[in-house]
């Protein structure tokens, strides 16, 4: 409390000594008056100042404020964040009460864009907002989760309920084939990279996002924008006075559903050798010692009970996790300084014992007028946490076999064999695995405001980020420790990013109907990332692991390490006119030049333009009296990604390795290296000539937009129809072999994406007591694979039955041998590629018919087709068998409030997606129900081990869902009658409530690639929080 | 207002600072041609590089898929996989896999060959150390280029170093007398520049003089024998067999570095390949961290029996142990029927039984438990897993006794060609009554298929005297062209618009 005592007082005395000095040299008019909000409530904090001068002051607890001016003819300015500012001409009263209107109702809240800020009624591109204190209180660990299902375009996909995993967003879909197609993030104007997995900023920092997605409004980030832009706005200082809020959210989380696990043995064992019988294999359930000397029981034992064992390893390996966020801000602004400091501790733990996370952010934010044309400024950010990694423990181990020796705890772990490499408990005891991670971003500016009109802003900005893993594999329970007698690592990866940049901003109205804003700036970016990894094998003495790595074999030990530098300069501007009120223009213009690119290439040029007319404001609009708002927009622009080009592709690379001569090991260096090792064959591919040529992707974009308002703005439509075409994208191609290289980067292939986007905004009730809003947000994208390069230089294949080009792109997936996502011309991005299944085969007859021979040909296989009619099932019968590209995503958020009571509910949807169900016939939910001579099904085939699986369409499982991902209940507590207190908020959430699909797996929501790998079902989270402001 | 300015002048100054920075970043992460050939050790690092490429395991063992088994010496595992049955049955087409794999990485040695040759020449090293490094250069672009025109016959000859993008299309020679010519001028500069030198994993100038005689054998019996584009050179095939036999004989005669081995046993004693009889040998140890460094030759020849470590059995009645292998090349009948049941080539060096640690018998070729009768060629009683020092033999000394009794064909030749004999124990050849110098030849063919067995030279005797289809049935009915090369890889021929 003394402290805040001490800011009113610094406050007090540079308020007396302004108005001394306002009054030593003119002639004073005094106002007083009260501000208020629509419904009546005082107001305090508000800013109160004379236009034009430092004159001003800040409303009181009861709104109050007292105001000595220059003038009658002075203008008064009342501002303040989340209202919409008004500014009065004072005449001849003594006393101006205003009403200031929310923000989030009116047209003019202020939109940030990349290098500078305009009202919303002035955009003309496609932008969207999210103001954070509109959304309910989410628990998130990062920021990725809060973006879902915020703004139309923009698809925000968690897979993984890791702690600490990032989520994959796309905003109007991917526009490169190459990993690179995730957004830029810019916070607080400083660009700090891709988004995905941001641990760097807290989301209770955050005040509000705004998504740059058409070509106009990322034209202005270059070769960093074609992936769309997010702008990240933290919170800043409280009016007036000190203010602290502190924070408190606790989380546990569930399983979403049961786990589809054996829980019956016998049926198990049963199954296991119904299957090893049909493949011709000695069954395993007989109660005898399998090849590997491991006793299995017979069916029987298991059935009488005379085999003890049936562990649960569920219970053994998950938990229910509590995650914990803590967070104190203190905030405070006063004339001169406005600071903002905010601490986060966040732990996270993992659905696996022992799996956890933990970080602290600390941010702080000081803005400071240090002269009446001067403000200096800093936000510095800082992030420290470590992970202790302890995933992927073994919950599918066999029930039959026990944690323990006898089950019993004091005695040894119970191992299958002598390769058993995933004994849970014996892994979480003796494995680790840690990674330790710290960020730093920092950024300081400085912005002089020259001329009236014109503004100079200087920003430096400073990234660090470190990251230390360490691990220790044991001689026994693990493969690597096996193979090596004990193994241990330390990775340690640093990045350095300097971002400088300057901006000059001129705006100015000119007689009283033209607004121009112009923008011109320069930018230096400068990146570094030196790493390094050590390696030691072969311990004596296991018990220092990776704490002391030369306890390891001397001869053994390993060390490598790398560094890449980066070096981008940039000129860019724009041109904001507006017409009065009516006709908008915007012009941007961005040259960037990086060391990434090609000597022949080195400028690169993004302009773009849009255009917006308020059509509102015309008069043939206005006497229909339907329309608060109806403005069009037209934008086109072209933008870069810059991502998928890596450091050095533009230089000559020699290679590395060791010969052994004279009786010891020898540096190699010379022409060509190993750029990496071909998915297929597993051989090293050889890299090394330059591409004097290579350059930034290229992506081109329409968008026509209109913005539609109606009844006092309680129905609100934004509809987008975007076109966006990228070329240029960034392949390896094969080079002739006796060159002696075997891949070079270029640029080549094509790739569009064109889509709809709708936004339907109400405020269907709002009375004095009830409020009941929603929004309603559906997008439509669709990709193409329009070119891929040359089919020679890029090895594509061909389809012998349409002849259409594609290639593999992505994992290989180990039950099929095969890679299921392909790239193929004229289709849309990762569609799958394989057999179709005619159900199943029930009798031989029908399996010759077929075109299948041998095994393939029984009764109780699958009946694949034979697309060329051949009379022969192999690799020519594949088509497209599925497509994991949605057809829409639907949002639907709704926001219910009574008094101090509010309910909101955030429903997600996602439809007309494929998802290849990797587990469709091999988990205990499915096998059971196999093709047997007394169960005849077409819906599975027998159990066959050594059976060869073709990918095929049978796995290919809708993946719509709906589901309630988000409920919240929040309280809010203000004005009861303390000075010292303000408000308060108790939240109870739930996430991830229920999901309706006809998916079979566990959750259809999986990777871009749509492969479903099984795992463990969704978690659902429930939250408390309470959040105290003073 | 003096601040403002102060703070604004050197914000100004700072940017003008930063855009003074050059836009190209020099690589310190990695060497390139920047930073590198500053030093004569830079250079020797270089060759090294070059000679490393030799051992690349898309090289190294894809050379017995093709001298191996494509011909009479071995079959391939039946599941080994399309591109390497093709070899067997002799349908290898332009778009095998290990057909390109092997034509890319000779390219890729002959470049790093083409850096030493381009960055050493008149970079001032003093002149012992340009001599070797440029000869050992020259050797190694004659070697691969040699492997290039023994698998595919008339291919681009790269005579300089592929750095820049526009150098990425080779032509192709015009024919075999170019590519010949331009082998043995490297390999003639080679044999001035070098000195007999020896160390293991090198080449000095006795390999040099071997490989040219090894070269002039191929071609002088391929143009006698009448193999496809051979009529081209222009020398007769009686001079070059006299070059063969020049240089075989300086090898024979004018050292005494290397010699012959009367020991069977140490010729293919991993740990002595310092062995008198290793002219030229791969280095690969067990100790290295990636296949190539260490070799898994081993596996590719042994036959699995059931995964665990077996005992073989010593000519000195002791026992030594091994991994078992993988099935891959597997010794034919035909191969075993060739010798006599006394060579120690069989009873020495083909496994038909093996042991436990305790010396007991746990099976053999007769009950099954082993398919087939392996070599002891590559046996590494050290193993370290998969890990092992079994190294191809290059140029053997054996090997040039041979090619010199091939040159010669008369009775000055003939004690070498006993001499091999003697030392596998079986009879010799008292004199060539009744032999013509063709027969003769044919004798020492079918006594290198006996000596060289698994050794990586089977299909180039059988070319180079246009025999393929006389000793391997599954090439019945192919043109002489195709017996005689494989084809140029497809992606060659799809990307280089001077190759069709």
């Amino acid at each position: 409390m003394k402290n805040r005592f001490g800011i009113f007082k610094r406050a007090f005395l540079v308020l007396t000594l302004c108005s001394i000095s306002a009054f030593a040299f003119a002639q004073q008019i005094k106002l007083q008056g009260v501000v208020s909000d629509v419904s009546g409530m005082p107001l305090p904090g508000v800013n109160v100042y004379e236009k034009g001068t430092t004159t001003g002051t800040i409303t009181n607890i009861d709104g109050e404020y007292n105001i000595s001016l220059s003038s009658a003819e002075a203008t008064v300015v009342y501002s303040s964040i989340g209202m919409v500012q008004q500014e009065m001409v004072v005449g001849v009263r003594t006393t101006l009460n205003v009403v200031l209107e929310d923000e989030m109702l009116g047209l003019d809240e202020v939109i940030v864009i990349g290098y500078g800020s305009v009202q919303k009624s002035d955009l003309t591109g496609a932008v969207s907002s999210v103001k954070m204190e509109a959304l309910p209180m989410k628990p998130a660990g990062s920021i990725d989760g809060l973006l879902q299902g915020q703004s139309a375009g923009v698809q925000v996909t968690a897979s993984s309920d890791s702690p600490g995993a990032g989520a994959t967003i796309r905003i109007r879909g991917g526009s490169s084939y190459r990993s690179g197609s995730d957004p830029l993030v810019v916070v607080d104007g400083f660009p700090i990279g891709d988004a995905g997995n941001l641990s760097q900023i807290s989301p209770n920092d955050i005040a509000s996002m705004e998504i740059l997605k058409d070509g106009s409004s990322t034209a202005i980030y270059g070769s960093r924008g074609a992936n769309g832009v997010i702008m990240i706005t933290t919170k800043k200082g409280a009016q007036g006075k000190m203010e602290v809020t502190v924070s408190q959210q606790n989380t546990i989380s569930e399983f979403t559903s049961e786990l589809n696990l054996w829980r019956d043995p016998v049926l198990m064992a049963g199954l296991s050798n119904e299957s090893r019988i049909n493949g011709g294999f000695v069954p395993l359930y007989v109660g005898a010692n399998d090849p590997n000397g491991v006793y299995y029981p017979s069916v029987k034992e298991l059935e009488d009970g005379s085999w003890p064992y049936n562990t649960r390893w569920d219970d053994v390996v998950f938990r229910n996790p509590v995650s914990n966020n803590t967070n104190i801000a203190l905030r405070s602004q006063t004339e001169k300084t406005q600071f903002s400091l905010s601490t986060t501790y966040f732990t996270d733990q993992g659905i696996y014992i022992e799996d956890d996370y933990k970080k602290l952010n600390v941010n702080l934010n000081v803005t400071h007028k240090a002269h009446e044309k001067l403000t200096i400024g800093t936000n510095v950010y800082f992030t420290k946490g470590n992970r202790n990694n302890n995933g992927g423990l073994a919950y599918w181990r066999n029930p039959i076999f026990p944690v323990y020796e006898d089950n019993d705890p004091t005695k040894d772990y119970y191992l299958v064999g002598t390769q058993d490499y995933s004994h849970p408990i014996a892994l979480t005891e003796n494995r680790s695995s840690t990674t330790e991670f710290l960020d730093f971003l920092g950024a300081a500016y400085a912005e002089a405001q020259i001329l009236s009109s014109l503004k100079f802003k200087s920003q430096l900005n400073y990234k660090y980020g470190r990251s230390l893993s360490e691990y220790y594999n044991p001689k026994v329970y693990t493969e690597d420790g096996t193979f090596n007698n004990g193994s241990a690592g330390i990775d340690n990866y640093d990045t350095n990013e300097i971002i400088s940049e300057s901006i000059l901003t001129f705006d100015k109205v000119y007689n009283d109907t033209h607004k121009v804003n112009a923008m011109g700036g320069f930018s230096y970016r400068y990146k570094k990332d030196p790493s390094s990894s050590l390696r030691a094998y072969d311990f004596l003495n296991e018990s220092l692991g990776s704490g002391n790595l030369s306890g390891g074999d001397p001869e053994k030990q390993r060390v490598s390490n790398g560094l890449s530098e980066e070096v981008m300069y940039s000129w860019f501007g724009r041109l904001n006119y507006v017409m009065a009120e009516k006709y908008m223009a915007t012009l941007t213009m961005r040259a960037d030049a990086s060391s990434k690119f090609g000597p022949n290439n080195k400028w690169a040029m993004f302009p773009s333009g849009a255009l917006g007319w308020k059509m509102h404001h015309e008069d043939f609009i206005k006497n229909l009296n339907v329309f608060d708002e109806l403005k069009l927009r037209a934008s086109y622009g072209i933008s870069g990604n810059q991502e998928p080009i890596g450091a050095y592709l533009i230089n000559s690379r020699y290679g590395q390795d060791q010969y052994y001569v004279n009786g010891r090991w020898q540096t190699a260096i010379g022409p060509g290296y190993v750029s990496r090792w071909d998915s297929q064959t597993g051989k090293k591919l050889w890299s090394g000539i330059p591409n004097p040529e290579l350059k930034w992707e290229t992506t081109r974009q329409l968008n026509l937009g209109v913005d539609l308002a109606f009844f006092n703005r309680r129905l609100r439509v934004i509809a987008d129809y975007y076109n966006k075409y990228t070329n240029d994208l960034l392949r390896e191609r094969w080079l002739s072999p006796s060159a002696a290289y075997d891949l070079m980067y270029v640029n080549s292939g094509e790739i569009k994406n064109q889509g709809i986007e709708l936004t339907i905004e109400g405020d269907v009730i709002d009375t004095q007591d009830w409020r009941l809003s929603g929004s309603l947000i559906v997008s439509r994208n669709k990709n193409e694979v329009v070119a891929l390069g040359d089919e020679l230089a890029f090895g594509l294949s061909s389809d012998p039955n349409t002849g259409m080009l594609y290639e593999f792109n992505g994992s290989n997936v180990e039950a099929f041998r095969a890679i299921p996502n392909i790239l193929a011309i004229g289709e849309a991005v990762n569609v799958f590629y394989g057999h179709k299944v005619d159900g199943i085969i029930q009798s031989e007859q029908e399996g010759l018919a077929a075109g299948l021979d041998g095994k393939l040909a029984q009764p109780g296989e699958f009946k694949y087709v034979d697309i060329n009619e051949d009379g022969v099932i192999d690799e020519n019968d594949r088509t497209i068998i599925g497509d994991p590209n949605p057809d829409f995503l639907a949002s639907l958020n709704l926001q219910l409030s009574y008094k101090n009571l509010d309910l909101a509910m955030f429903f997600n949807g996602s439809f007309g997606q494929d998802v290849l169900n990797t587990k469709a016939f091999s988990e205990p939910s499915n096998t059971p129900l196999r093709w047997t001579q007394d169960n005849p099904t077409n819906d599975y085939p027998s159990l066959r081990d050594g059976r060869n699986y073709y990918l095929s369409d049978w796995y290919v499982q809708d993946g719509s869902f709906v589901r309630l991902q988000n409920v919240s209940l929040m309280y809010n507590i203000k004005n009861i009658g303390l000075s010292w207190f303000k408000r308060a908020r108790v939240t109870v959430n739930a996430t991830n409530l229920f999901t309706i699909s006809n998916f079979e797996g566990y959750d259809p929501e999986v990777g871009n690639d749509g492969i479903y790998w099984g795992g463990y079902p969704k978690l659902r989270k429930y939250t408390l929080g309470v959040e105290l402001t003073f | 207002m003096k601040t403002l300015y102060k703070i604004l002048f050197s914000l100004a100054i700072a940017a003008g600072v930063y855009s003074c920075e050059s836009l190209t970043v020099e690589p310190e992460g990695f060497y390139s041609d920047k930073n590198f050939y500053k030093t004569v050790e830079d250079a020797e690092a270089s060759l090294l590089y070059a000679y490393d490429a030799l051992t690349l395991v898309s090289y190294a063992p894809v050379t017995f898929y093709f001298a191996e088994l494509a011909t009479d010496n071995c079959n391939v595992k039946s599941d080994e996989g399309a591109d390497a049955t093709a070899f067997t049955n002799w349908e290898v087409t332009s778009q095998n896999e290990l057909l390109s794999q092997y034509y890319r990485c000779a390219y890729i040695a002959i470049n790093r060959a083409n850096a030493v040759i381009e960055n050493v020449e008149g970079r001032g090293f003093n002149e012992v150390d340009e001599k070797r490094l440029l000869g050992e250069a020259y050797f190694l672009r004659a070697w691969n280029h040699f492997n290039i025109v023994k698998a595919f016959g008339i291919a681009p000859l790269q005579k300089s170093l592929v750095d820049e993008i526009e150098e990425t299309n080779a032509s192709l020679p015009e024919g075999f007398q170019e590519m010949y010519a331009f082998m043995i001028e490297d390999l003639e500069k080679a044999n001035d520049y070098l000195l007999v030198n020896r160390v293991a994993g090198r080449a000095d100038k006795i390999a040099a003089q071997a490989l040219l005689a090894k070269i002039y054998l191929f071609a002088a019996s391929a143009k006698e024998s009448g193999v496809p584009k051979y009529d081209a050179l222009t020398e007769s095939a009686e001079n070059l067999y006299a070059k063969a036999a020049e240089y075989a004989e300086l090898v024979l005669t004018a050292q005494s570095e290397y010699g012959h081995d009367a020991n069977l046993q140490n010729i293919y004693d991993v740990n002595a390949n310092e062995g008198k009889e290793h002219i030229f040998i791969l280095s690969m140890d067990r100790s290295g961290t990636q296949e190539g460094d260490y070799s898994k030759l081993s596996k590719y020849f042994i036959p699995w029996i059931g995964g665990g470590t077996v005992y073989l059995k010593n000519t000195d009645e002791s026992y030594s142990p091994t991994h078992d292998g993988w099935s891959v090349f597997q010794t034919t009948d035909e191969l075993v029927s060739k010798y006599e049941a006394t060579d120690k080539r069989v009873t020495e060096l083909l496994v038909t039984e093996i042991f436990d640690e305790d010396n007991n018998s746990t099976g053999t070729v007769a009950d099954g438990t082993i398919i087939y009768p392996f070599t002891r060629k590559y046996i590494d009683t050290e193993f370290e897993g998969d890990k092992t020092s079994t190294r191809p033999y290059l140029i053997r000394y054996s090997d040039i006794q041979l090619v010199y009794a091939e040159a010669m064909a008369n009775a000055e030749s003939l004690p070498y060609y006993n001499e091999i004999r003697r030392r596998a124990g079986v009879s010799e050849l008292t004199d060539l009554s009744g032999l013509s110098q063709d027969d003769f030849r044919n004798l020492i063919i079918e006594e290198r298929q006996r000596e060289f067995a698994f050794e990586g030279d089977r299909l180039w005797d059988l070319r180079r005297k246009n025999m393929v289809q006389t000793y391997v049935t599954q090439a019945a009915g192919l043109s002489p062209e195709q017996l005689a090369f494989y084809p140029i890889p497809q992606r060659e021929k799809d990307l280089n618009p001077n190759i069709n």
